[in-house]
């Protein structure tokens, strides 16, 4: 499931966003700052999240990547916008790619604003940890 | 040509994108309406006529399902072209869209060539793309 999940955010971070993402070497000093964080409810035989956390700046920089903007010319309901869009690509991808039957159906995306320094940043075995511009990217799937 | 576009989907930024993508793909735009939900789609095609619809599948209010069927029981409305813009890939699921007559489905993440060939195979032969190549870093 996680090698279907690390394709989704592969082919969404690349076709729409022109980012490359790498599988990071260590990913202690990865998240820090600011962040969003994007999730979509999966409604079905079982129900859970696929989402993913973006630290700010490289948010920003998607957000830009995909509206064609400059990252100063980026307002703060794009971001937000763009990083809940990309969670629902992640996630469609991800039931298209797993073969999910007809029963599960993505809810409407969610998002959140963190404060990822001083978190205590536990290791999900749910969850990919990638680098895309030295920045840390986390996608997650989990029960709701 | 110049063709009217009626874009749906409930994020506005992906409205732009869709619409953005649409002039890289070289559609000649005449009017583009938005709206962020099936409701809204039918309360603009009451005033405005446009020669194609291209609407996400979920949506609050109206979803894309009820939007087709609404289309498709109206007599001034039913010849539309409409393509699903979704993030569904599953046939299984666009299998009753397709029942209902919508025209074809783009599964996002997408690229400008996969809107643009999608176009031409609806528009057919009404398809003149204007003078701007597809240029990828712009999108």
């Amino acid at each position: 499931m996680l090698e279907s999940l690390k394709a989704a955010t592969f082919e969404v971070l690349e076709t729409m966003f022109f980012l490359f993402p790498e599988n990071p070497e260590d990913n202690a000093d990865l998240f820090h700052g600011s962040a969003v964080k994007a999730w979509v409810p999966v409604q079905g035989p079982k129900s859970f999240r696929i989402g993913l956390t973006v630290p700010l700046s490289l948010a920003r920089e998607m957000a830009a990547n995909f509206l064609g903007l400059e990252k100063d010319e980026v307002a703060p309901d794009n971001i937000d916008d763009v990083v809940k869009e990309t969670a629902n690509m992640v996630a469609g991808s991800f039931l298209w790619k797993e073969k999910a039957p007809e029963g599960f159906q993505l809810g409407p995306p969610e998002v959140l604003h963190l404060d990822l320094h001083g978190l205590n940043r536990q290791n999900n075995a749910n969850a990919i940890v990638l680098v895309v511009d030295e920045a840390g990217l986390e996608v997650f799937l989990e029960k709701s | 040509m110049a063709y009217n576009v009626l874009i749906v989907d409930d994020s506005t930024t992906m409205r732009a994108l869709v619409r953005k993508v649409l002039n890289i793909a070289g559609l000649e735009l005449g009017e583009c309406f938005e709206g962020a939900n099936g409701q809204e789609a039918l309360e603009i095609l009451q005033h405005h006529w446009v020669d194609l619809i291209l609407s996400d599948l979920h949506m609050p209010v109206m979803d894309g399902f009820a939007l087709v069927e609404n289309l498709r029981q109206n007599q001034m409305w039913q010849s539309i072209p409409v393509v699903l813009i979704t993030t569904e890939g599953r046939q299984e699921v666009l299998a009753p869209f397709l029942q209902k007559g919508v025209q074809g489905y783009i599964r996002k993440p997408f690229r400008p060539e996969d809107i643009r060939e999608k176009l031409q195979t609806i528009l057919g032969e009404a398809w003149v793309p204007h003078a701007r190549e597809l240029e990828g870093s712009d999108f």
